[in-house]
């Protein structure tokens, strides 16, 4: 650990020699390394985030350049994480990056989550979202949920407890609601400020600074201009993170959760 | 006979703007053709240069008199371990250019001063302001009223940041901030703490403006701050108006060419 290196980081009192301990302690997953994930490793890894894990089965393709800032040209092809990996260790050659090329699902969701101190959702997809959010809930792990779409996105964070995604928004969205980013396009800097707030949730879950987005949505439109911070509350009736809840164990996962994110609700 | 004329491998790999309707292949084509200077390549110029090069910005100008330090690399993303000792103009372009190698670089290795300002900045269609101290933020400002240009400002100071759009005759930063701190209160950028991803925000604000500046959709930041405090996890927004007795922008000027911005914010030259 190099103090030089985090000199700047290291003088705010927010995080002194024991908070960057502290970092260089700490592990976290980033799930989905696209256009989301790309700020948040850069960030954490130039933070000296101690152990960063990056999970993605796809590869670089070229539409991705125009918003994925971990990859380069010349990568196109290459699985994603082995190139973000790359790109980390272009900035800290010393760091522990783990490229794991996978999927996230209720097969791998336990044991993945519980490997880390917290997780961060770079996910695209609406099912793993809300995967994301149930293991995060039922293993006690904070999650940094980020999403965008066009000229817009959002960030929430949900600690150990709740509220959660699930108080929010109850359940996914249908099928062909919502577009795709394919379909709809996304703005590629509007990755880049999501994910630069989900890093800095991140870092101040790890450092037990300031206060993180529990319980409140940061919502940005990048087109106007507009950025606003709306409370919301735990509901009590939640499927997950409520007294009585009715999604209890991702091992029995199918049985209470659809493939579509969905309760079933037999499952009780 | 396409009347925009992008190449196949511009259109895929652009397909996620090309797909805004605010975008689409005009507005693709006016980024590839569009020229954007970016003044200082720290915490603010990585993340705006890196997203502008990403959206295929036609021609980039990369400003910064410093070499790369060990310790920079904490919160500028466009920077290397390996880059550590060289300029920043050529560590930015190394790093721009293996990202998006259609965009065309110009890199000027030296100091923004009162003597080439006007020369560096009449070339480029809007400026952004990547500096972090207040003699650059007031230069920016004045040469970019006298150049009718508009300007991009973002700045952070430890957890907090802000961002802003000056379009001339509309409020400059001496509207908003008439007068600097008084000399010491802000200590040297060096010595300053900075949450990184705070920069990330703030400069790729910048790159959001300038995105909408150059195809002409949205609302830019025009006579409102946005201020975000990180800790706090809050976001507000303070309008404010150009200042008719402003001496540079007001209406009765008294300030109609470059002034010397270090005895003006009373720094000691380093």
């Amino acid at each position: 650990m190099s103090g030089e290196r985090h000199h700047r980081q290291q003088i705010l009192p927010e995080v002194g020699q024991a908070g960057q301990e502290r970092l260089h302690r700490a592990s976290v997953l980033i799930v989905g390394v696209g256009g989301l994930g790309s700020p948040v490793a850069l960030y954490l890894a130039a933070a000296g985030v101690g152990r960063i894990g990056l999970l993605d089965d796809q590869r670089v393709e070229l539409s991705n350049l125009q918003r994925q800032t971990l990859f380069v040209d010349a990568d196109q092809g290459r699985p994603k994480v082995e190139a973000a990996r790359d790109r980390l260790l272009a900035i800290d050659p010393s760091l522990p990056v783990e490229a794991l090329r996978d999927t996230f699902r209720p097969a791998n969701a336990a044991m993945l989550v519980s490997a880390y101190d917290l997780v961060i959702d770079g996910t695209d997809a609406f099912e793993t979202k809300f995967l994301l959010n149930d293991a995060a809930i039922l293993l006690g792990r904070p999650l940094v949920h980020g999403a965008v779409l066009q000229w817009s996105g959002q960030v929430t964070t949900v600690l150990p407890g709740g509220p959660c995604l699930r108080c929010l928004f109850g359940e996914p969205p249908d099928p062909g609601s919502v577009p795709s980013c394919e379909e709809a396009g996304i703005l590629g800097a509007v990755t880049g400020i999501v994910g630069s707030v989900q890093a800095e949730e991140a870092l101040k879950v790890l450092l037990g600074a300031g206060a993180p987005l529990q319980g409140r949505l940061w919502q940005h439109d990048g087109l106007r201009g507009d950025t606003r911070v709306i409370a919301f509350p735990k509901d009590p009736a939640c499927p997950v993170c409520s007294a009585e809840p009715v999604i209890t164990d991702l091992a029995r996962y199918a049985d209470q959760v659809s493939p579509r994110g969905h309760v079933l609700a037999q499952s009780r | 006979m396409p009347h925009h004329p992008l190449a196949p491998s511009q259109v895929e790999r652009y397909a996620r703007h090309i797909a805004l309707s605010e975008i689409g292949l005009r507005g693709q084509h006016r980024l590839l053709q569009s020229r954007v200077l970016i003044v200082g390549l720290g915490a603010l110029g990585s993340p705006a240069a890196t997203y502008l090069a990403a959206a295929g910005v036609g021609t980039l100008g990369l400003i910064d008199h410093d070499e790369v330090r060990l310790a920079n690399l904490q919160q500028q993303i466009l920077h290397r371990t390996e880059t550590v000792g060289s300029s920043k103009t050529d560590s930015a372009a190394r790093t721009l250019a293996s990202l998006n190698p259609e965009v065309r670089l110009e890199i000027h290795p030296r100091r923004l001063d009162r003597s080439n300002a006007m020369t560096l900045m009449e070339k480029y269609d809007v400026i952004v302001d990547g500096t972090d101290n207040f003699g650059s933020r007031y230069l920016l400002s004045d040469a970019a009223f006298f150049l009718k240009k508009p300007l991009v400002h973002g700045s952070i100071f430890r957890i907090e940041g802000q961002a802003t759009v000056f379009l001339p005759g509309r409020g400059c930063y001496r509207c908003l901030y008439p007068e600097p701190p008084p000399p010491g209160l802000v200590g040297d950028a060096q010595d300053v703490g900075v949450l990184a991803p705070l920069a990330g925000i703030i400069g790729t604000i910048e790159a959001i403006e300038t995105i909408k500046l150059v195809t002409g959709k949205g609302e830019p930041l025009v006579n409102r701050v946005l201020l975000h405090d990180a800790l706090a996890m809050t976001f507000r927004e303070i309008r404010y108006r150009r200042n008719p007795s402003c001496p540079v922008c007001g209406d009765h000027p008294r300030i109609r060419q470059l002034q010397d911005y270090n005895a003006f914010v009373g720094a000691v030259a380093r």
